[in-house]
């Protein structure tokens, strides 16, 4: 039975190799080229003479790399605590009450999540420029929670519904109002979920490109996709080691953020997307 | 009594924030797409549909068009073709299964931006990772300038979509083959069912409202998937790789020609619409079900 599972795990392996090298390809890159010294980079070799780590403090330095960072915690906390904080009250209405239109608000979300903020980008851009707002962190964070919060919602309510009613009802008959079981009752027993949609929310805010890219036009307002694009993008010589550098700190707090909770995400979305 | 009003008060922030995003933009959308409008969005004389003919009568929008539903087909056929082996696989037991599913749902945490900045590193015709590795292995003798032609960039980007892709798309499949029960697979292995049986009589029926859901979801994504197309080529050279979202992002940002730009967002709504709807059908079937 052991040795069965051995070779179970061999084929498995060797089955998945050719995914598993190209998924890894990209990171190889990266990697490979932030820690060449300046002159190697254009060489089309892989292994670097020697691992210069001092490219990461340059390229901090050379791109404005801690403003960008700034920018993209400023939004994205905006909008993950925005998003939360509508949400909690939308999917407990719509987890503990029977109301008219119900069904149409649960429709209106669906729908809302399909529409994508490219489709819209003009008109969204319009919006914002009658404002006064275009070159605003705010407005885009703004706009982000607002993209998420159907998401929210909709997470969340799937999860208040696993709740049973007569945890809530119980502290009901000893007396306590509606809004202190709400907070010392339900909302403690949300707190994991609650914690995986804001991560989630933090993620999607965090990788945005095209709001960004349409309302932010000067550097120093650019959150950090902005950023590594405008390193590459209409330049005449390319610093690809700082570019790299730049793209690997920007992905590795997410990346491991999300192999951590990689697996909340496959129960969450298997109740989510098709319950 | 105020119970009553409650739970329209606790919507209501949500329902508001959601609206301004969609309902005005669509709102503007509809008037410029009208409106004969200036370069600078003033609005001028009502024009009825000469904007979406004149989409019609423009070869690079039909094109971007067509590119669009290809891009999309191959994408999404791609990515389910890969998936559900990817799934089956993942979804039995094995040492160090944990540690390959992180793995190859790692792309999908990162954003999209970084992912096609560094493939148009990778694919650069001199330097390019990409082509010292298949010298390297004897694939190929000379460089290949990926980026330089269609015939090269597009299908790299649809590759590349297809690799963006396959995590979402295994994620919903572990799903539903967790929620198959074992003993079904045991009986059928008892009554001396082939391991192609089992796939075809078994797992495939089982998960296709997963792989319908899948479907719809991605071709919902990756016809509005932005990014590795606009960082890698900006739909260039010469436009030969635009899709639609980038063909919009040149007209009304580059060329300034508003009201075509939101006639082409209108068209992609209603494209949206359709297989929001065809969505939301499936979602309630498997809720009824």
């Amino acid at each position: 039975m052991k040795k069965s599972k051995l070779i179970r795990s061999v084929v498995a392996w060797l089955l998945l190799s050719p995914l598993i090298v190209v998924t890894l390809f990209p990171f190889a890159v990266m990697f490979l080229t932030a820690v060449k010294p300046r002159p190697e980079v254009l060489s089309p070799t892989w292994w670097p003479s020697e691992f210069r780590w001092s490219n990461f403090a340059d390229m901090w330095v050379a791109t404005g790399f801690g403003r960008a960072l700034l920018n993209s915690l400023y939004v994205s906390v905006l909008a993950t605590v925005g998003a939360i904080i509508v949400a909690i009250p939308a999917a407990y209405a719509m987890s503990r009450f029977r109301f008219a239109g119900h069904g149409a608000m649960r429709q209106f979300l669906l729908v809302s999540q399909m529409i994508s903020s490219i489709v819209l980008v003009l008109g969204l851009f319009r919006l914002i420029a009658a404002w006064g707002l275009i070159e605003s962190t705010t407005a885009v964070g703004v706009v982000y929670m607002a993209f998420n919060v159907a998401f929210n919602v909709w997470m969340l309510q799937s999860y208040f519904d696993t709740i049973p009613r007569d945890l809530e009802e119980a502290a009901w008959t000893e007396g306590a109002s509606r809004w202190l079981t709400l907070r010392k009752v339900f909302l403690p027993l949300c707190l994991p979920a609650i914690a995986v949609t804001a991560i989630f929310t933090f993620i999607n805010a965090w990788n945005e490109f095209i709001i960004a890219l349409t309302i932010l036009r000067s550097q120093e307002n650019y959150t950090l996709p902005i950023q590594v694009f405008a390193l590459v993008a209409g330049r005449y010589t390319i610093e690809w080691h700082h570019v790299m550098a730049a793209a690997l700190l920007a992905t590795l707090p997410v990346a491991v953020l999300f192999a951590w909770l990689q697996r909340y995400l496959v129960r969450g979305l298997a109740l989510g997307a098709v319950k | 009594m105020h119970n009553r009003a409650l739970p329209y008060l606790l919507i209501l922030p949500s329902l508001f924030l959601a609206a301004v995003v969609i309902f005005w933009p669509v709102y503007d959308l509809v008037q410029i797409s009208t409106h004969d409008v200036s370069r600078f969005g003033q609005l001028r004389d009502f024009s009825g549909l000469a904007n979406f003919t004149a989409l019609a009568g423009d070869p690079d929008f039909m094109a971007a068009l067509w590119r669009t539903g290809l891009w999309t087909l191959s994408v999404v056929a791609g990515a389910l073709i890969l998936s559900i082996p990817v799934a089956m696989i993942l979804n039995s037991d094995f040492y160090g299964r944990s540690l390959a599913r992180v793995i190859i749902l790692l792309p999908w945490a990162v954003s999209l931006t970084m992912t096609a900045v560094v493939w148009r590193w990778a694919l650069n015709g001199e330097s390019g990772m990409l082509n010292s590795a298949l010298t390297g292995l004897g694939i190929i003798d000379q460089n290949i300038q990926w980026l330089a032609s269609a015939g090269t960039a597009f299908p790299m980007q649809v590759l590349i979509g297809i690799l963006v892709t396959v995590p979402f798309t295994v994620t919903i499949f572990l799903g539903g083959l967790s929620s198959i029960p074992d003993d079904l697979y045991e009986a059928a292995a008892l009554e001396g069912a082939s391991a192609w049986q089992q796939f075809r009589t078994i797992t495939l029926p089982l998960l296709k409202p997963f792989i319908n859901i899948a479907i719809v979801l991605n071709m919902i994504y990756v016809f509005n998937s932005f990014p590795i197309i606009w960082v890698m080529t900006q739909g260039g050279p010469a436009n030969s790789t635009d899709i639609l979202v980038t063909y919009l992002y040149k007209l009304a940002f580059r060329v300034g020609k508003l009201g075509e730009a939101s006639a082409v967002s209108l068209v992609m709504f209603a494209i949206l619409l359709v297989f929001t709807m065809i969505y939301v059908r499936l979602a309630m079937r498997e809720r009824e079900a």
